[in-house]
């Protein structure tokens, strides 16, 4: 008998919403166990069901006791490890690193021994805290808060640990140390470990992986037994013939054989084949060109050593970046690193503290040189904030009219985005009501309903899953083709890098790379991906 | 620039439409609350506990018992010492305490001068002191007093000394307070809450129509909810007579409704979320209705504050609208409080209009 065994278990919310749906799985003492897929595919309900903090229908067995509900899971309580989703959200800002570290012992009711102090110290030597027992816990940057997260969930040696995204938006170095700590913990305490992630990279170094969709657990196993049963739907590049064909940025997708090569296949592939085997179609996207050429300046934006400060934090620090025209340009970073800074400086949303700012060849210098522009950007922001109490359609017409286009031509536009980005069947419904990705595309075209020039986006992928997280690719690379503008676009998934014609990395508020993307390759031979580039810049700066 | 203007406005009230809780919290506001303040303020005693206890073995006393009956009073509880009363009356069960003592009767016969002791619970204070003048008028009959004067009353302008007229009239006008302090600031502060304040910063419109077309759009719901509180339960349910000019009113509303946009605008510029929003309308609000009169006469303040009262908007419209409905005063002669309201209102709408375009 496993000592983690998960029955059918089934989280039911408010107005019977389905958080997950009959997840069976076991665990063996030392297994990392990871949960993969996107956001509202049921990860973090089982998470919560697991850990006895909502009701679920089912049982769950942890080392030979049964329970069914919240209240007997009470018992084994002691036992378990457990870190909410969100960057530092059990820490206390005002508490050092060491107080955090007495605080949750306490709770816990440790005795505070020798061998409590040795483990103590033992803790934050693999965290890398041990020279920042001091430190307040607002003073600690994300990576560090997140390892801080960890090792207190750790005071007490639990016997399963579950860890709710812990790596989202955290640097790739400090990614890498969290690993490392778990694997030892794991190791050495024989605890299971249950992790979620979004990052695909991440998969490798679990023992098994549970792949979420739907609300529900779609395929389980290694990283290598889950990526082998796409080897025979991974193909080179080629078109499309058949309906159960998908054709991607560099690799396609066929249910039946292809005559073309195979191709190594990813974990991301069988995000898509399990889309082709459930003939869930993904709606073409497409752009159609532009009336009248656009005017651009081969430099659309160009800031010179801007700098943000917030009090005595800099939170930009003299950064220089340009962006050309007919260039979509990617900003990176951990979270924390500056990026929404920086692009709300650009938008006149911050005040600029020092340094130059050329947008559309026009210098920026107050709010009035702004004013002119406004009609010639796009901005998408994060967590696409539209308005909630009315339909998409409605959205859309309210932007199209602020920015005064003639009403048919904004019905025409309504209509052929919603064609195009494929959510013609939502105009009516409420954003609350849409799908994440729908969502998504459905405030791309909101952005642009006025054609803009230049367009910005904000952590569009986050949260997305897979294949919304293409296509959202596939459409930035259709608008900079057809329409001939320029795309900066932040986000901390490293691995998009891939999509972006120039890349530049920020850490702590300072540049620390901007190049193309082949230059990148070319300087650093010994790297397979972008993941891997972007550690190379996080070591170094260390 | 008019198009803009008017779609905001439009997806303002649309936005308002379909937040149902702040729609019900609304007309909530507008009717029951309105009514209830105007129906449910009870100053006059009503179903008052009496108790009494009596030394004299009746007679007199008796008669005079005789005179506290419904509705004001329950019938009168007999009690057998003064201890077991003022027990009652510390227990609650009883309001008014009487006591004959054993020479009441014999003093009342000789003429001589007779007392009666009564307790009294005065917690709720104007109840029990109204109380004490009924007991003293009905003492008065009997004492058959010779005083060659006779008081002829002339009630003006509200001839049965209906409460509710005034309760309701003020209630209402502290409605339109609260609501267009409340309403522009949580315009503002939901797009802060929802995260759209970046969009609405970056849209190619200029700051002063947002602000303008946002603030008016809550006016019209302001002013929609007192047309419907005037036709429903001012006059539909009191019965309130309306001897002045209707426009006026409407037309001192809209400006008064400016007036408190401005605040609520001041409001929105500096909290984050709602919570805060709510705090800090309370937190202004307060001394303005206090201030205005509405609750204790203006000439019965502190001098000090009597002083304040003419910073408070709300006393120029709390006037000005009894003046209307009331009083029948002409238009011309409501000038006063017309400047009254304008004067503070430009200024303090003009300091909340630019505190929040400090922010675009």
């Amino acid at each position: 008998m496993a000592y983690l065994e998960v029955n059918k278990v089934t989280v039911l919310y408010k107005g019977n919403k389905i958080g997950i749906k009959e997840a069976s799985f076991e665990a063996n003492e030392g297994d990392i166990i990871g949960f993969i897929g996107a956001d509202g595919t049921g990860k973090s309900s089982l998470m919560h069901a697991i850990a006895g903090v909502v009701k679920f229908e089912g049982e769950i067995i942890f080392d030979k006791y049964a329970y069914h509900s919240p209240k007997e899971a009470e018992k084994i309580k002691k036992h378990m490890g457990f870190m909410p989703q969100g960057l530092g959200l059990i820490l206390y800002n005002t508490l050092t690193v060491e107080e955090h570290l007495n605080f949750f012992a306490s709770i816990r009711n440790l005795i505070m021994d020798k061998n409590f102090k040795a483990y103590k110290q033992k803790l934050l030597h693999m965290a890398g805290l041990s020279r920042f027992t001091e430190r307040e816990a607002g003073h600690l940057s994300g990576g560090m808060k997140q390892k801080l997260s960890l090792i207190c969930a750790l005071i007490h040696k639990p016997k399963l640990l579950l860890l709710d995204e812990p790596t989202t938006g955290v640097d790739p170095l400090s990614r890498l140390e969290l690993w490392e700590i778990l694997d030892s913990i794991r190791k050495e305490e024989g605890t299971i470990v249950i992790v979620s992630t979004a990052y695909m990279q991440e998969a490798s170094k679990m023992d098994k992986l549970l792949l979420f969709e739907d609300n529900g657990i779609i395929a389980r196993g290694s990283s290598k037994e889950l990526i082998n049963t796409v080897r025979g739907n991974t193909y080179e590049k080629t078109p499309c013939e058949s309906e159960d064909c998908l054709e991607l940025y560099d690799t396609t997708y066929s249910l039946k054989p292809l005559k073309s090569k195979h191709k190594e296949p990813t974990l991301e592939g069988l995000f898509f084949v399990s889309a082709l085997k459930n003939r869930k179609k993904l709606p073409e996207i497409s752009v159609s060109q532009r009336k009248e050429p656009l005017d651009i300046p081969p430099i659309v934006m160009e800031a010179k050593q801007l700098t943000k400060k917030f009090g005595s934090f800099v939170a930009n620090d003299r950064i220089d970046i340009k962006l050309k025209r007919n260039e979509i340009l990617g900003l990176f970073g951990a979270n924390g690193a500056g990026k929404t800074t920086f692009i709300k400086m650009l938008l006149g949303l911050y005040p600029i503290d020092s340094g130059e700012l050329t947008l559309l060849s026009q210098p920026i210098r107050s709010g009035r040189d702004r004013q002119k522009l406004k009609s010639k950007i796009g901005y998408v922001s994060q967590h696409f904030a539209l308005y909630k109490n009315m339909s998409v359609r409605e959205n859309l017409i309210y932007f199209a009219n602020i920015h005064q286009i003639p009403t048919h031509e904004t019905l025409k536009r309504i209509e052929r985005y919603a064609e195009e980005l494929g959510f013609s069947d939502y105009l009516d419904a409420m954003p609350k009501d849409l799908p994440l990705g729908i969502n998504q595309r459905f405030s791309i075209a909101a952005a642009i309903i006025h054609e803009p020039v230049v367009l910005f986006l904000d952590e569009p992928t986050s949260g997305v899953d897979v294949i919304a997280r293409y296509q959202l690719w596939q459409l930035l690379r259709l608008l900079k083709e057809k329409w001939g503008i320029s795309i900066l676009i932040t986000t901390h998934y490293m691995s998009e890098a891939e999509y972006c014609d120039r890349v530049v990395l920020l850490k702590d508020g300072k540049k620390v790379a901007d190049d193309t993307v082949e230059n990148f390759y070319k300087k650093h031979p010994n790297a397979n991906n972008f993941e891997e580039i972007f550690l190379e810049y996080y070591k170094e700066a260390n | 620039m008019i198009k803009a203007f008017l779609s905001i406005v439009a997806k303002e009230l649309l936005d308002f439409l379909r937040s149902w809780g702040l729609v019900v919290v609304v007309l909530y506001s507008f009717t029951v609350d309105v009514y209830i303040a105007g129906s449910g303020m009870q100053i006059e005693p009503k179903n008052v506990s009496v108790g009494y206890v009596d030394y004299t073995g009746g007679g007199i006393s008796q008669k005079i018992l005789f005179h506290l009956h419904e509705p004001e009073f329950v019938a009168p509880k007999r009690f057998l010492s003064q201890k077991q009363l003022s027990e009652a009356i510390f227990n609650k069960e009883i309001m008014v305490g009487i006591v004959f003592d054993q020479d009441f009767e014999k003093n009342y016969r000789k003429h001589k001068k007779a007392t009666i002791d009564v307790l009294l619970d005065a917690t709720a204070a104007s109840q029990s002191f109204i109380t004490l003048s009924y007991l003293q008028n009905i003492v008065l009959n009997f004492s058959k007093l010779n005083i060659p004067i006779d008081i002829d009353i002339h009630k003006l302008f509200n001839p049965n000394s209906d409460e509710r007229y005034f309760m309701a009239l003020v209630e209402l006008l502290s409605v339109v307070t609260m609501l267009s302090i409340l309403l522009p600031a949580v315009v503002f502060v939901r797009e802060k809450e929802e995260g759209t304040w970046d969009i609405m910063l970056l849209m190619p419109v200029d700051p002063k129509i947002v602000i303008l077309a946002k603030s008016l759009s809550q006016i019209i719901i302001i002013m929609a909810g007192v047309v419907i509180t005037v036709g429903l339960v001012l006059f539909g349910t009191f019965n309130i007579p309306m001897n002045g000019p209707f426009f006026a009113f409407l037309l001192l509303t809209f400006f008064y409704a400016f007036t408190s946009a401005g605040i609520g605008l001041f409001i929105a510029s500096v909290s984050e979320g709602m919570m805060q929003t709510a705090q800090l309308s309370m937190l202004i609000m307060m001394p303005l209705i206090f201030l205005s009169g509405a609750w204790t006469p203006v000439y019965a303040m502190h001098p000090i504050l009597e002083k304040l009262s003419l910073l408070s908007p709300l006393r120029y419209y709390i006037e000005g609208c009894e003046s209307i409905f009331f009083r029948g005063t002409s238009f011309i002669d409501l000038w006063q409080y017309f400047a009254g309201v304008l004067v503070l209102g430009s200024v303090l709408y003009w300091y909340g209009f630019r505190k929040i375009g400090k922010l675009f």
